[in-house]
């Protein structure tokens, strides 16, 4: 009878095994890191110095903003409203390469379909690999300028974070936080956390690679959530300079090309990593302003049709609750509230503040 | 216990290094000598066919973002059809078929009262159970080779050849693409490996190999469910389906080997932990039949 126990042995040992290495390499991927200390405007200094011209890896955004969410398939997958959610919600893979400040392509990988936007000298194309759509325009001016492929939309945790950091003003603390590895490479922790007790954020952490001032990772923590609200960082990257050929982009056989002029303007207000990143540049329907200052300002758009357009969907109703003056989406960020006339109010404070704007504004 | 387990020491190996083979060839020529496999790849088969076929007599092509992905693309490009018969197969056809074969290795051969005459032949347990796995894995290259070649000859009989637009956008020539065709058919190969393993296992629990072919079939639909629920996201990359549909970073530029590599690590895990259960299993059991 023992010899017929020591026949499972194995089935006992293999599960044992494999769940040690799933817990120990996590671990040991994040070992202890220890760099020399560094001040914050030290830090800033090295993110205002970062030299990186090239480069490619992966970037993995993650949200959790406290919205339902939706399975996979079904009925509701494709529809405009959903694919806004989609962003919203759950977790997405890009693939970026980057070679000088003109060069750049990024790859949004979706389950069996994949969206690009390739950008070679001032030259800006959008293919969606799913309705086999190719929306080319030309951008103005200096082509040289901004490293951002459409103004106002943040692609990349470097992007977002030049944007926050440049948004650093009084009303901000500013502190190091622990040392981490990131991507494989150490990395400096900067914390900004607002002063502001109003704001739904409790603090934006940003890690900054040690050796090059890159950032790498860029995490939203909400006030009274206990994990990240919403994430954007390498998952791996690689500063080799990536294959040119990568930046040469001739719409594929079968396609519809667009052509989509751009506008110069660079005012659009970013909202953050969740911004559709296919956005068409140049929309401007309704412009945009901006009420107060700081971690707590409210953006305020006004009625388009357009936007009620968009009202429209069922998912709208469903996601968004009555609130005195029009309906609210809540989530642990970002409140936006949809008064009854159709203007939209939205920033990272509680409701009641929307609420009182809008009644201002009126 | 049976006088089988005392020629399962190493020394057997040792003496008669060519026992495992001939009996892999043997188990290989009845298996593919079998009416209901041939029956099995056949319906495999023409799942592309159906597919081309149906587009081909429609009258308006199929229509962009409806349907299996890469449909739209078949009435340009005869080469998607392998593609479209493999999204089409991978959540039921495959695992059916897979089901079915690796339900039957050791339970088909104890119902049939002939798993205690292959044991008395100096086979050993160990490695009958390795050699049905080996066959099962064999099933599944020649599952998805009959998927991939049938949808390439219709496609191209059906449909003009062209060069293939990948996902990213951009164009590879022909042969790049029966390349990458070839990668896809390995990846799913890999992917079907694990099922293969799970589908031995509960193949040795019983006599009745239809209970075993069921219950592996089952499982496999109910690890797809399991994946489509986004409650369930911590578990997602345990379940052996979660990469199947990942097929589609080969058809990117250039290549994400990234899901490749997970795929393999997650079904080697099911294929040893599967393996290591079968062992225990099939070395302790009493064969009565």
């Amino acid at each position: 009878m023992t010899r017929s126990w020591v026949r499972w042995i194995p089935a006992m040992a293999v599960p044992v095994l494999i769940a040690s290495a799933a817990v120990a390499v996590p671990l040991s991927a994040n070992a202890a890191v220890s760099l020399p200390d560094k001040s914050p405007q030290q830090l800033l200094a090295l993110v205002a110095d970062a030299k990186v011209t090239a480069l490619s890896g992966t970037i993995q955004q993650t949200s959790d903003l406290g919205l339902p969410q939706l399975p996979d398939t079904g009925a509701g997958a494709g529809s405009t409203a959903s694919s806004l959610l989609e962003l919203l919600s759950g977790s997405h893979t890009a693939r970026v390469y980057m070679d000088g400040r003109t060069n750049l392509r990024m790859q949004i990988l979706d389950k069996l379909a994949e969206r690009d936007l390739i950008r070679s000298g001032s030259d800006l194309w959008l293919y969606d690999s799913s309705d086999k759509k190719v929306t080319h325009s030309v951008l103005p001016g200096d082509p040289a300028g901004a490293r951002s492929t459409a103004p106002g939309v943040s692609l990349t945790p470097e992007e977002l974070a030049t944007q926050l950091i440049a948004a650093v003003d009084p009303s901000t603390k500013l502190t190091v936080g622990s040392d981490l590895r990131v991507a494989g490479r150490t990395a400096y922790e900067l914390v900004l956390t607002p002063k502001a007790t109003d704001s739904l954020l409790s603090s934006v952490s940003i890690a900054v690679d040690s050796a090059t001032g890159l950032p790498l990772e860029v995490s939203l923590n909400a006030r009274g959530q206990k994990s990240t609200a919403a994430s954007i960082g390498f998952t791996s990257i690689s500063l080799a300079k990536p294959d040119a050929s990568l930046f040469a982009f001739t719409p594929p056989a079968g396609s519809t090309v667009t052509q989509q002029p751009i506008s110069p303007r660079s005012d659009a207000k970013h909202t953050g990593p969740t911004q559709s990143p296919t956005a068409a540049p140049g929309d401007t329907t309704a412009r945009p302003t901006v009420m107060g200052k700081g971690w707590s300002a409210v953006v305020a758009v006004p009625a388009s049709p357009k936007i009620s357009a968009l009202l429209g969907s069922p998912l709208y109703s469903q996601l968004t609750s009555a609130v005195g003056g029009g309906r609210l989406l809540h989530t642990s960020l970002v409140n936006v509230l949809v008064t009854s006339d159709g203007r939209i109010f939205a920033g990272s404070v509680p409701a009641a503040r929307l609420q009182a704007a809008a009644a201002a504004q009126q | 216990m049976s006088p089988s387990e005392a020629i399962d020491g190493q020394g057997a190996v040792r003496s008669r290094p060519t026992i495992g083979l001939a009996l892999l060839g043997s188990e290989l020529s009845v298996l593919f000598r079998r009416r209901r496999t041939w029956a099995m790849l056949l319906a495999l088969a023409a799942v592309p066919v159906l597919i081309a076929v149906a587009v081909r007599l429609s009258s308006s092509g199929p229509t962009p973002g409806r349907g299996p992905a890469f449909l739209d693309q078949i009435t340009q490009n005869g080469l998607f059809v392998s593609a479209v018969g493999l999204i089409v197969s991978i959540p039921l056809f495959l695992p059916l078929t897979i089901g079915v074969v690796a339900g039957d290795t050791i339970a088909g051969e104890a119902n049939v009262s002939t798993l205690r005459y292959l044991l008395v032949a100096p086979a050993g347990r160990v490695r009958l159970l390795v050699v049905k796995y080996l066959a099962t894995a064999a099933f599944c290259l020649a599952a998805t080779l009959a998927v991939t070649i049938a949808g390439a000859l219709i496609g191209v009989a059906l449909f003009p050849v062209a060069p293939v637009t990948l996902l990213s956008g951009d164009t590879i020539g022909v042969a790049d693409s029966v390349i990458r065709s070839l990668l896809i058919a390995a990846y799913i190969t890999v992917s079907l490996l694990g099922l293969s393993a799970i589908g031995v296992f509960i193949s040795t629990m019983t006599d009745v190999p239809v209970g075993a072919m069921a219950t592996t079939i089952v499982l496999s639909v109910v690890s797809q469910i399991l994946d489509s629920l986004p409650q369930l996201d911590w578990l997602h990359p345990w379940l052996f389906s979660h990469y199947w549909l990942g097929f589609a970073d080969l058809l990117r530029q250039p290549i994400s080997w990234d899901s490749f590599g997970q795929n393999a690590v997650l079904q080697g895990g099911y294929f040893v932990v599967f393996a290591a259960l079968a062992y225990g299993r099939f070395s302790t059991k009493d064969i009565l039949s």
